[in-house]
């Protein structure tokens, strides 16, 4: 028999949480509805499942809570998709850094949050990173760089911020979650393709070239990122996890 | 040649001038008084020992043989006059009604008058000096020469007033100062109120108008920072509020069959989502920052923010090279990069970006488009909430007239300044100007 995703949903407006159930059970997911922390920890004792969808702002324990809490139990490995009522980038960031892979502002589409969750599963599936990034330890450093896994950018030797884009980002995360290891690009693309599918026409080559030119990496003789001819590329530093600055 | 007086501008010469022209003429004042009181008890002192002097001087020559006389004249010599043996000097002729008649005529008349007939003339020169001539009692001819004056002042006279007057006008600057500096410093503390930084807490201590006023400034201050609070708490409840339906609603209308109503719903729906984030973000804008100010690398900053778009199929591109690193906030100056981008796309479906180094060190951020562009009356309104500019920007093209003015409340939030302009050959120009970087 072929494996069902088993979705569990956590969120305090039961409306919500049916409604998205629904659409979701309607789309070929199992999934369980649950209202709060509380019952979220009873469900979990006895069925594990593949994905959590959780409110982040609930009664009781909210959402930051409870996902600080999986990421040091045993469900650390199961991805979180967090749904936030806010707007506001600082506390987007607050989300991926207390742990979750993924975020969606309310009011969310349904459709949408299918796509991500799908997104989610597919990248977990796939290639399950090295290294896991938690909210203390959310910089990745390697070579002069250091990545801010929260905030979505670089830093350089002295600190300076160097920006990236959303597509830049998750291919340079991408590679540091797999490091020394040759990634053809189906696998990159697919990867890379985290959320909207904003790699329009773009091929993974120009992708990587860009990336090449933000890291001050010499295209000729890349330090970085090397090309592997009719394979595909492999970042060839090592990796580590660092503290986060104060 | 036509000098007007003019009233300065500030308080503090205001104070001062008043001051020092009010403590110079109360000096005057009694100067004046004490002078002339002194003037005439000096004078009636010498005009009566002048008188006798005179007499007696007059008596005892008039009594000596002739020969005698010459070697006495030595010691009847005073200061301001002495005796000649001769007929003196020719002068013009005094009466004792001349206006200007010396008081000491008067003094030698009332000495001499009586015993002997006198003629008085005045020498032309540099100095007054007036002869008396008389003849004693043996035929000969006396002179008496007089050179009137006052006691002269005291030489270190000038000096003391000098001394006064510095005096004066170092009180005066004092005094000025003590009264200015709660105003100044009240006049900074206004200057600098931001509520949505911390509030600066003037010191109310000091004189009771100023601790006065210094509490009043705090509390307004206060009021201030409440209101706006209690704004942003107004804005955040209804917006989260409203969060919660909308999503139960977007979800149910994906539960309906694909038809026109559906689609007009979701429209709606998405309307209304859009004008509650907006809402909030312009709250935000105007609370200001809770996101800390870094050194951004400025090129990549706008690479990755084009590409982003360019990776969504947009229209956007970007020109120019900054090559410096600026102290900012990057989430506010995405958001009003991002707004004015969003705008461009939305009425010329395109936008051009263009980053300028100027020379006095600040960096300019051009966002351009060529579309209709807004009339020039409209330009500085259109930066007010919830304004829409009539013809080409109105309801129909969405939007909520909130994106520029969250874009215009973070540049001055980061220390920018946003214009806006039309283009020559049409559309709009947006420029962000950033202060001096690192």
């Amino acid at each position: 028999m072929e494996h069902v995703d088993h979705i569990l949903i956590v969120d305090d407006d039961r409306e919500i949480r049916e409604l998205v159930g629904n659409y979701l059970k309607k789309n070929g997911l199992r999934t369980t509805v649950v209202a709060d922390g509380r019952q979220m920890r009873t469900f979990l004792e006895s069925t594990p499942v593949d994905l959590i969808v959780m409110d982040i702002m609930m009664p009781g324990d909210d959402g930051l809570t409870l996902c600080r809490e999986l990421r040091s139990g045993k469900h650390k490995a199961t991805p979180i998709l967090m749904l936030t009522a806010r707007n506001d980038e600082t506390d987007r960031i607050i989300g991926l850094e207390m742990g979750a892979d993924d975020y969606l502002v309310k009011p969310f589409a349904a459709r949408e949050l299918l796509a991500r969750i799908n997104a989610v599963l597919r990248r977990t599936r796939m290639l399950p990173p090295n290294l896991v990034v938690t909210e203390t330890s959310r910089l990745l450093a390697f070579g002069r760089w250091k990545l801010d896994t929260s905030a979505r950018h670089l830093l350089d030797s002295d600190g300076t911020m160097v920006a990236l884009s959303g597509a830049e980002y998750r291919l340079l995360r991408v590679f540091l979650d797999h490091p020394q290891r040759v990634l053809n690009r189906d696998q990159l693309l697919n990867l890379t393709q985290g959320r909207d599918a904003d790699l329009f026409d773009r091929s993974i080559d120009l992708l990587v070239s860009r990336l090449r030119q933000r890291l001050l990496d010499d295209a000729r003789e890349p330090a970085y990122i090397k090309t592997v001819r009719s394979e595909g590329y492999v970042f060839s530093l090592p990796v580590e996890i660092v503290g986060a600055p104060a | 040649m036509n000098y007007s007086l003019r009233w300065p501008r500030t308080l503090a010469s205001r104070l001062s001038l008043i001051f020092l022209i009010c403590l110079i003429l109360a000096q005057a004042l009694s100067f004046g008084a004490q002078y002339y009181e002194r003037y005439e008890s000096a004078k009636n002192t010498m005009l009566g020992n002048l008188e006798t002097d005179v007499s007696t001087s007059i008596a005892i020559l008039d009594r000596l043989p002739a020969d005698e006389r010459a070697s006495w004249l030595h010691q009847l010599q005073r200061n301001n006059y002495g005796y000649l043996l001769s007929a003196g000097e020719r002068g013009t002729p005094m009466s004792m009604e001349m206006p200007d008649a010396p008081i000491a005529m008067a003094s030698i008349m009332d000495a001499l008058g009586k015993e002997h007939a006198l003629t008085f003339t005045e020498i032309p020169g540099p100095r007054k000096h007036f002869q008396v001539h008389l003849k004693l009692s043996d035929g000969n001819p006396l002179t008496i020469d007089v050179f009137p004056a006052m006691m002269p002042l005291s030489p270190w006279l000038p000096m003391v007033l000098l001394g006064q007057l510095a005096l004066m006008i170092a009180c005066t600057w004092l005094a000025v100062r003590i009264a200015i500096r709660p105003l100044t410093r009240l006049v900074e503390a206004v200057d600098n109120l931001d509520p949505n930084a911390h509030p600066i807490q003037l010191d109310e201590k000091g004189p009771t108008e100023v601790a006065h006023a210094a509490k009043a400034f705090n509390a307004m201050q206060a009021r201030i920072a409440a209101y706006l609070k209690e704004r942003m708490q107004l804005l955040a409840a209804i917006s989260h509020d409203l969060q919660t339906p909308i999503t139960r609603m977007k979800l149910r209308a994906e539960f309906m069959d694909d038809s026109a109503e559906k689609d007009k719903l979701w429209n709606d729906l998405s309307e209304i989502e859009h004008l509650v984030r907006e809402g909030v973000a312009y709250a935000r804008s105007v609370h200001g920052a809770t996101e800390d100010s870094r050194r951004t690398d400025l090129d990549s900053f706008l690479d990755s923010l084009v590409f982003d778009y360019q990776d969504m199929g947009k229209q956007v591109q970007l020109s120019g090279k900054s090559t410096t690193v600026i102290d900012t906030r990057p989430h506010a100056l995405r958001r009003v990069l991002v707004n004015l981008t969003d705008n461009a796309l939305k009425f010329a479906g395109a936008a051009e970006l263009l980053v300028e180094k100027k020379t006095d060190g600040s960096v300019s951020v051009k966002v351009m488009d060529r579309g209709p562009g807004i009339a020039e009356e409209e330009l500085a309104q259109v930066m007010q909430p919830f304004y829409r500019v009539e013809n080409s920007r109105n309801r129909s093209t969405g939007g909520t007239g909130l994106g520029l003015a969250i874009a215009q409340q973070l540049a001055l939030a980061i220390g920018g300044s946003l214009t806006l302009s039309n283009r020559e050959g049409g559309g709009l120009c947006a420029e962000l100007k950033l202060k001096h970087p690192l």
